[in-house]
């Protein structure tokens, strides 16, 4: 078994009378590919801002390799190391896209407050962002703004953003939604060649086949709470997950 | 084969814009030589409002913070020119004690909305407090009759060589060179292009790990401090400073600048402040051609209306989006080229 990376201990978030996320405690282990499963609504993406630091847990803690980041900023987790993509693509759209995979490598520099001192000649900062585009396949679309990628496409920038924050830990929150046919299986192969580098990725999805195969663990949620985790296989045969899968007629297994 | 004929055009370009630079540089050096006083007046209020406009490009245009005080900057700055030279003396030792109290009173200024963007309000409110701050200023002087002579304003002598108007065109060029340089370099700087960052998507920019309040502090300094400057400089050229001045006109006018010549451009604003003055003083002149143009105003809007609806982006971000409409073409080409070889 791995070491820990994140970890959290009953946490829970409540909107009026609305119980998000319900005392979940889950463990995410280093190197491993972890997926959250649910059907829609079941608190996922909430579960994730409560990870990343968009939100504040009502009750409970989240813990980084053993350190309460509970009260960090989102900013403050990132330095940590955690990265996160959103549901909704989430990019500078009238950047260009070279520029969008700069600032995030800028960042992880540490050079991005510096004044009077040109951004280009930050040398290792524009290797990077190249080498990155180029791991996306996005390096023939460098100097269009972000607007002008389809969907898949910025959903790639996106993930080369994230990946150039160096995280240790790099928390995807449905990768491929909205995606074409075509552009899914080019995705998953991203996943899994950062896989094999050896970051450890929590995903969120609602898709049970897309993530079997690539998956070390699932874990389940259903209305905010946590239902079972395991490997996919002994998790996909797991009564009680097709009862809230099938019984729950909420999302279609094979979509 | 093809990137070496791209750099080559590259390279083109950059010694066509130099070029073109030095020209505009090298006018503008010997123009006060055939200018009547009047007209080099002019073309140092231009100069002076351009950095005025710029230092709002900065929030406007490439942080994308609404400043409806902005105002409180330049007249601020002009108000300690006016003010020490009127009520202690006009000398060189006030001058340097305008440009440190106008410093001093940027910095306040630019925290204390830093500070209020920071607390979490929505845009429009933070805007509306903003608007505040620069009615609070104008309030203050006009009250402060005993110093500020109210809304009559305060009239003053400035010391030598600032009373030589041809003096005072060239520290305004000078001034005008060295903000555009230095603002350049600020905006081109890895601070610069975080603010660009906010202005797109403010979260996507706080989960890449920046601290953007910080960053948004730091663009309200470099913008509060270069329109307090453009501010000591417009006293000393205009030798009078009234409310006017802290009107919310003025802020108005920064933005017309701007976006007439083209918001997150920064030169853009030069190009601005000079189309919306040389036109304000065209209709002027048409007065004693027809009456109508006694409504110089109704032009004057004519003109904002046509240029937001046929260039929103403005002048030179028109010309900008031109050129990207070409990139994209050769680009396509490019594609094609590439396949056939294929």
């Amino acid at each position: 078994m791995g070491e820990i990376l994140l970890r959290t201990e009953d946490i829970s978030i409540q909107f009026g009378a609305l119980k998000a996320v319900n005392k979940v405690s889950i463990s995410i282990e280093e190197n491993k590919f972890t997926t959250i499963l649910g059907p829609n609504g079941a608190g996922k993406t909430t579960f994730f801002n409560l990870l990343s630091g968009l939100y504040k847990p009502t009750e409970g803690k989240v813990f980084f390799r053993d350190k309460d980041i509970t009260g960090q900023t989102p900013q403050e987790r990132i330095k940590e190391g955690i990265g996160r993509s959103f549901q909704l693509t989430n990019v500078f759209p009238k950047l260009t896209v070279r520029e969008n995979v700069r600032l995030a490598a800028q960042s992880a520099a540490n050079v991005g407050f510096r004044l009077f001192k040109s951004y280009k000649s930050y040398a290792e900062v524009n290797a990077r962002s190249d080498e990155l585009l180029e791991q996306v396949l996005l390096h023939d679309k460098a100097p269009l703004r972000a607007s002008e990628l389809t969907h898949g496409e910025q959903r790639k920038l996106e993930l080369a953003m994230v990946l150039a924050l160096e995280p240790e830990v790099l928390l995807l929150d449905e990768p491929t939604a909205g995606m074409s046919v075509e552009e899914v299986p080019v995705m998953i192969d991203l996943l899994r060649q950062i896989k094999e580098k050896g970051t450890t990725i929590v995903l969120i999805e609602h898709k049970m086949n897309m993530v079997k195969a690539l998956s070390d663990k699932l874990i389940i949620m259903v209305n905010g709470e946590f239902l079972c985790e395991g490997d996919p296989e002994e998790v996909s045969r797991n009564p009680e997950v097709m009862e809230a899968y099938l019984g729950g007629g909420v999302v279609n297994v094979t979509a | 084969m093809r990137i070496k004929k791209q750099t080559q055009i590259k390279k083109n370009g950059l010694i066509i814009r130099l070029a073109i630079i030095v020209i505009a540089l090298a006018a503008l050096v010997i123009l006060p030589n055939f200018l009547s006083a009047t007209r080099m007046t002019m073309i140092s209020r231009i100069m002076v409002f351009s950095v005025y406009a710029m230092a709002y490009d900065i929030l406007r245009g490439y942080t994308g913070f609404i400043h409806l005080g902005f105002a409180l900057f330049i007249g601020g700055g002009a108000y300690f020119v006016g003010i020490l030279f009127v009520r202690v003396a006009t000398s060189w030792p006030m001058l340097l004690l305008a440009i440190l109290g106008t410093v001093v009173y940027s910095i306040f200024w630019a925290l204390l909305v830093g500070k209020v963007a920071a607390s979490g309000g929505s845009v429009l409110a933070t805007a509306m407090i903003t608007m505040a701050f620069g009615e609070i200023m104008r309030n203050m002087m006009e009250r402060w009759r005993t110093v500020t002579n109210g809304a009559d304003g305060l009239n003053y002598k400035t010391p030598f060589p600032f009373s030589n108007r041809t003096f005072m065109y060239y520290l305004c060029f000078a001034f005008m060179v060295v903000m555009l340089v230095v603002l350049f370099r600020f905006i081109n700087s890895p601070t610069g292009r975080v603010l660009q960052g906010i202005r797109e998507n403010e979260q996507r920019a706080v989960f890449l790990g920046y601290n953007t309040n910080r960053a948004r502090t730091i663009a309200l300094l470099v913008a509060g401090i270069a329109a307090g400057l453009s501010g000591i400089v417009y006293g000393l050229l205009n030798r009078f400073v009234n409310t006017d001045l802290l009107n919310m006109q003025m802020t108005y006018n920064a933005m017309l600048y701007s976006l007439i010549g083209g918001t997150g451009t920064l030169y853009g604003s030069i190009v601005g402040s000079t189309v919306v003055i040389f036109f304000q003083d065209l209709l002027l002149n048409l007065r004693s051609l027809h009456p109508i143009f006694e409504r110089w105003l109704l032009f004057f809007g004519a003109l904002y209306i046509a240029v937001i609806m046929y260039m929103p982006q403005g002048i030179v971000g028109f010309y900008n989006s031109w050129k990207e409409k070409r990139m994209h073409k050769k680009m396509a080409q490019g594609a094609v080229v590439s396949q056939e070889k294929q």
